[in-house]
């Protein structure tokens, strides 16, 4: 109607890959690192611009190679320019940010064996033009890290009383009896914390 | 072209261009991280003394510069004397010794022995006593994340601080991992040589314990040197003159 670019194949993917079918809360895709990395902000927050760094960059070049690759190798194709990827990923990460490299150890390298960058490639960038795979991979990373943020936010806040390591929780708290929750440290705190994101999505979009 | 020799042609291709790309990204960008590495082994020496509290973030340059004030990198032979830079040796050991001001106040062994899947890096300060354990430190590493791994955790390594590698009499022990509590399963007097294990991680630990007792060994002489007290004095600060000194006795 008054809007056609709500009618355009970029929109669709953008919104289905922030919120529709978000990889995490809707697909349940990447949910290893989502419990590994997320007990804290700032861990968090690396390991979402990395994947969507990685995601976003393979879907353009798989994408602007999908009439040269031949069908018949097309998966190792794939996983050789994640592969590469990742790896140049983690060496920005180890030359700039060692700390939180350290932090991340072996999470950023199974970026490679994460199914939302796997799956971009193959069902998007392998049918749609560069530009828009591009953007797709960004939604996708975006929506990824959306989720692996908010829920860091909550388990750094209610597990450790900081966020990107500053304290937040007044002293004052302390002393009259709070006590930070340690659960939220623990991988279950990651699986409640996703689950309840879950149900506020399902219960936001209805069925 | 048939077309198996068109996806051959193509998967050469991209393993060139993967390669490059690779090569660029690891050598471009090595320095950088030769410098972090660098950094961080001498940020663990500095957490090991206690010179850096645990948990707060110390920048680079600060790190640096309390490192080249307060540690000095020397080598001691299989006697324990020092060794001057021009005459090291093969067998030789590296210390680094803390030093405030004109006092010796503890010096740091490197720990670099097998873990369960790899080797385990990191540093033991002992006090200035030549007995009492400063602090440890872990900067690398591969065992399991969550158990083995945790040794590089600060809640594990907190437990060495104030163990001692000696026993009563003031023989040397060394210090190891007990498996479980050591109120437990350690009787009374020997106590003060275990710490308590990581409950899925005992074969990390049983590495670690038999890689303290290895190097601590080797390192007795030294650790002889600082219980006598022949180490802690002033001359001791520069390696050259006292190495001499020190051969002499």
């Amino acid at each position: 109607m008054g809007r056609p670019w709500k009618k355009s194949e970029t929109y669709r993917a953008v919104s289905a890959a922030l919120y529709e079918s978000n990889p995490i809360s809707k697909q349940i895709l990447g949910i290893c690192s989502a419990l590994a990395v997320t007990v804290k902000l700032s861990t968090a927050i690396v390991m979402s611009l990395a994947l969507t760094f990685v995601v976003a960059f393979s879907n353009l070049v798989i994408s602007s190679l999908r009439n040269q690759i031949p069908r018949n190798i097309r998966i190792i194709v794939e996983v050789s320019v994640i592969a590469t990827l990742v790896i140049v990923a983690d060496e920005f990460l180890r030359a700039f940010l060692y700390d939180v490299s350290k932090q991340l150890s072996v999470f950023v390298g199974l970026i490679i064996t994460n199914c939302i960058v796997m799956g971009r490639a193959e069902t998007f960038a392998m049918s749609n033009p560069p530009g828009r795979s591009f953007v797709d991979g960004l939604a996708n990373g975006i929506g990824y890290g959306s989720i692996l943020c908010a829920v860091a936010f909550f388990r750094e806040l209610l597990g450790s009383g900081k966020l990107l390591g500053f304290r937040v929780i007044p002293d004052a708290f302390y002393a009259a009896g709070y006590q930070n929750m340690g659960l939220m440290l623990l991988a279950p705190g990651a699986f409640i914390m996703i689950g309840l994101f879950v149900w506020l999505e399902n219960t936001l979009l209805g069925d | 072209m048939s077309e198996q020799s068109k996806s051959l042609v193509f998967a050469f291709v991209l393993c060139l261009a993967c390669s490059l790309l690779l090569t660029a990204a690891a050598t471009g960008l090595k320095q950088r991280q030769v410098r972090n590495v660098l950094v961080d082994r001498h940020r663990n020496i500095l957490l090991a003394v206690g010179l850096i509290e645990e948990g707060r973030h110390t920048d680079a340059a600060r790190v640096e510069s309390m490192y080249r004030e307060k540690i000095k990198e020397l080598w001691v032979d299989s006697a324990g004397a020092i060794v001057p830079p021009e005459r090291r040796g093969p067998g030789d050991l590296p210390i680094y010794v803390y030093c405030e001001g004109e006092s010796v106040e503890a010096y740091v062994i490197p720990i670099d022995t097998r873990g369960l899947w790899g080797e385990i890096n990191g540093y033991l300060a002992i006090d200035k006593d030549g007995s009492t354990i400063r602090g440890f430190t872990v900067y690398s590493h591969s065992e399991t994340p969550g158990l083995g791994g945790e040794i590089e955790r600060s809640w594990f390594r907190k437990k060495f601080v104030g163990k001692r590698i000696t026993d009563r009499q003031g023989r040397f022990v060394s210090i190891s991992i007990a498996k479980g509590s050591v109120a437990q399963v350690v009787p009374e007097p020997r106590r003060i040589n275990y710490v308590d294990g990581i409950s899925g991680a005992t074969m990390t630990g049983r590495f670690l314990t038999s890689g303290f007792r290895d190097i601590l060994r080797n390192y007795e002489p030294v650790a002889v040197r600082f219980r006598q007290g022949i180490l802690n004095g002033p001359e001791s600060r520069t390696g050259e003159t006292n190495g001499q000194a020190v051969e002499e006795k």
